[in-house]
């Protein structure tokens, strides 16, 4: 359920101090970045390589279940990885100073259904600037799901809990397919003649998807056809799950909040940066787990910061909280399993129109 | 049909690793055993740093050969190669003539590389500083149309100014080296700031000892000035006959240039190789609006300061991939959506419409849109 507003909302003051206070974060990192942020994506990115290619040849030569499964975990390990520490964060532009064309938010695409062009439009610009705002942030329940009393309740709803597991099986082709907007092509609000370039982009980025993992991998098995077929769908699965467990636990917690487009109309920095704050929500976890989350499980950070290197998200977090500890503004954070159970008791609760109040 | 098996490949790549060659995808592995292989450019280990100057140096480079690393293909005297240096995890680019003679490479695989130390530089007091006998960098293939041209006999003149007498020692290496037996009639007039910063100096002396058709002048411009006429007129009398090669920082080639074609010389007898960037020759350098779409800043362009759109971009903030910053490497390519931009290396103007440009080089005229 969401908690109302604060009930003080911070001050023009205290906004401002807010914006020189993670500007000065920001700078800092800035100024600070070098060999070590290189070496951490080039790290990153060796291991994801070497997951891909032992976990391909184990699924394919591995010739019983065991090495099999343990192929098929690899290579999704791998796609997690490159989906979320590599894709997800070079394409926000973390590593662009690095001046290296393979490694840079201008050229890169990643392993999904999802043409990278598309992602950089809806998610980077669109969910990173309207974080959260009702009707404009399209990320907020995914025109799918209903997770607020602030917005009015459909019969369709009683079955939303389907929808999310649905759409968590298939979490790459819903990302792939969210510029479309077809909740927005169904009330009429878009034509399906202004989506036809998105959709050609759609349709070479998932042609040559299934072309690798359905059609040509499984085929050089020759006999093997079905086992190499199989295990990538398994890895896709892990990877689809995962991601989508990820990125509903950033925004979907019982706590976050949302917010009209009147409340955000002239917005500050100082404001921008508050609404990140109220609108995102941290897991905490080991090392192990950020990175399989990107640095998601940082999402207050990463939405103040989009384009800082996601592995110092961990060392500025305890700058951010004393801050917003200073201002009194919430802070988001739990455990996985508090956060996760917060998202499904939200889909389920909103699932139900309100109770009449008299 | 190339094109298509090519395109198709492209595709098929594509389709499998999200890059578009494999071994760009397999590029992070390969370097755990060969570090600082790369799929754009060739690896050399630094054999020897030498100090020619207080502020210039001489990097010793042999380019790798072996079953990972492709041969580097050799280079004709007086052209440039782009040397790329990780410097804090950014990789970094820079152009320098080769110093050294294509003979001398056929000899010992080595190849030489003579930079200034730029005072206020970023990279080149780093190179000076961070590399080590023993350290790998990585090469381009060797570029640039400021060589000799074929038909053997015939006469030169070459201006040098200070380090712009790189390529010139190439070609006069070269000529030392080969063993051709007609030889090329060359005069250099070398110009330096004062008489402690001749760089080669011994060298060169040798070389017009042994060689009796080059005979060098040097020229200490702390006593004798910038080019002039009656320079040319005393130490080369019959510069007339010659076809002249300039190479220097960008004011004395200007002045060369008028120089020379005061004295009559015909354009098509003169060749000249700027160090750095070509300086902006614009007739008018009224305002102008750049609008960096796809980060949604703008830009408004002082009067009179003639800056490029990648250095409005960098000081924006922004960090668009660059490379030699002299609009040879085209890494900074760009979309432009619409305005009209001058090119300063072509000295053109671009057209209204949607097209790729290099920012390097470009500097907005009026209102420009960029896809950045």
């Amino acid at each position: 359920m969401d908690t109302k507003m604060q009930k003080t909302k911070p001050s023009a003051e205290q906004l401002l101090y807010l914006e020189q206070s993670f500007n000065a974060i920001r700078d800092e990192v800035i100024s600070d970045l070098g060999e070590r942020d290189a070496k951490h994506i080039h790290k990153i990115i060796r291991i994801q390589r070497s997951c891909e290619v032992s976990g391909r040849l184990l699924i394919m030569f591995g010739f019983n279940p065991i090495p099999w499964a343990l192929g098929a975990v690899l290579l999704g390990l791998s796609k997690i990885l490159e989906t979320m520490e590599i894709g997800h964060n070079v394409m926000h532009g973390q590593y662009d100073w690095m001046n290296d064309p393979n490694i840079n938010s201008k050229t890169y695409d990643w392993d999904t259904a999802c043409p990278g062009e598309s992602w950089k439009e809806t998610h980077n610009h669109e969910h990173h600037t309207y974080t959260n705002i009702l009707g404009k942030d399209r990320d907020y329940g995914y025109d799918l799901l209903r997770l607020t009393h602030k917005e009015k309740w459909h019969p369709a709803n009683i079955f939303q809990v389907i929808y999310y597991g649905l759409l968590s099986v298939f979490f790459q082709w819903g990302v792939a397919l969210h510029e479309l907007n077809f909740g927005g092509i169904l009330k009429g609000e878009v034509s399906l003649k202004e989506k036809i370039p998105f959709l050609k982009q759609f349709g070479r980025k998932s042609a040559r998807q299934i072309f690798k993992d359905y059609i040509f991998f499984p085929l050089i098995a020759g006999p093997f056809f079905l086992q190499v077929l199989l295990g990538n769908i398994v890895a896709n699965l892990i990877r689809n799950l995962w991601t989508s467990t990820i990125i509903f636990c950033g925004h979907f917690p019982e706590e976050v909040e949302t917010f009209s487009i009147e409340e955000c109309e002239n917005e500050t920095k100082g404001h921008w940066y508050y609404r990140q704050m109220l609108g995102s929500a941290n897991f905490h976890g080991s090392t192990l787990l950020h990175t399989l989350s990107g640095n998601l499980s940082f999402q207050v950070e990463h939405h103040l910061f989009p384009d800082l290197p996601a592995h110092r998200y961990a060392e500025i977090s305890p700058k951010v909280q004393a801050i917003a500890k200073e201002l009194g503004i919430p802070y988001h954070t739990g455990s996985f399993f508090k956060q996760y159970s917060g998202v499904l008791k939200r889909i389920l609760v909103h699932s139900l129109p309100e109770p009449k109040t008299a | 049909m190339n094109a298509l098996a090519q395109q198709g490949w492209i595709w098929f790549s594509q389709a499998l690793t999200q890059h578009s060659s494999f071994s760009g995808y397999f590029q992070p592995l390969i370097q755990l055993i060969a570090p600082q292989w790369s799929t754009d450019a060739y690896r050399a280990q630094v054999i020897e740093i030498r100090d020619e100057l207080a502020d210039m140096f001489t990097l010793v480079l042999k380019p790798k050969t072996g079953l990972i690393d492709q041969q580097w293909p050799s280079f004709k005297a007086g052209q440039f190669i782009e040397l790329m240096v990780e410097k804090e995890g950014s990789r970094t680019l820079r152009c320098f003539s080769i110093s050294s003679s294509p003979a001398h490479y056929k000899k010992t695989g080595l190849i030489e590389l003579s930079i200034r130390i730029q005072r206020q530089g970023r990279i080149t007091p780093w190179i000076r500083e961070q590399m080590r006998v023993g350290s790998l960098v990585n090469i381009s293939v060797a570029q640039g149309d400021f060589i000799l041209p074929t038909p053997l006999v015939e006469k030169y003149l070459f201006i040098a100014g200070g380090s712009g007498i790189t390529p010139f020692r190439s070609m006069l290496q070269q000529q030392l080296l080969s063993e051709e037996t007609e030889q090329r009639d060359i005069h250099l007039l070398y110009y330096s700031r004062n008489n402690q910063h001749i760089a080669f100096q011994q060298e060169l002396e040798q070389l017009q000892n042994n060689c009796p058709n080059i005979t060098v002048t040097f020229i200490n411009g702390e006593q004798e000035g910038f080019i002039c006429e009656q320079h040319v007129q005393n130490y080369c009398p019959d510069y007339h006959q010659r076809t002249s090669f300039i190479c220097g920082p960008s004011p004395m080639i200007q002045q060369a240039r008028k120089v020379l074609s005061d004295l009559k010389v015909d354009n098509s007898k003169i060749n000249f190789e700027f160090f750095g960037a070509a300086p902006i020759e614009m007739k008018s350098t009224g305002q102008a609006i750049v609008h960096f779409q796809a980060s949604e800043k703008i830009v408004v362009s002082e009067e009179n300061k003639t800056e490029t759109l990648l250095e409005q971009a960098e000081a924006q903030g922004l960090t668009p991939v660059s490379g030699c910053r002299i609009g040879v490497c085209h890494q900074c390519i760009c979309k432009k959506k619409s305005g009209i931009v001058f090119n300063t290396r072509t000295q053109q103007y671009s057209d209204t419409g949607s097209e790729e440009i290099q920012l390097c080089i470009s500097v907005a005229q009026g209102d420009v849109v960029l896809d950045l």
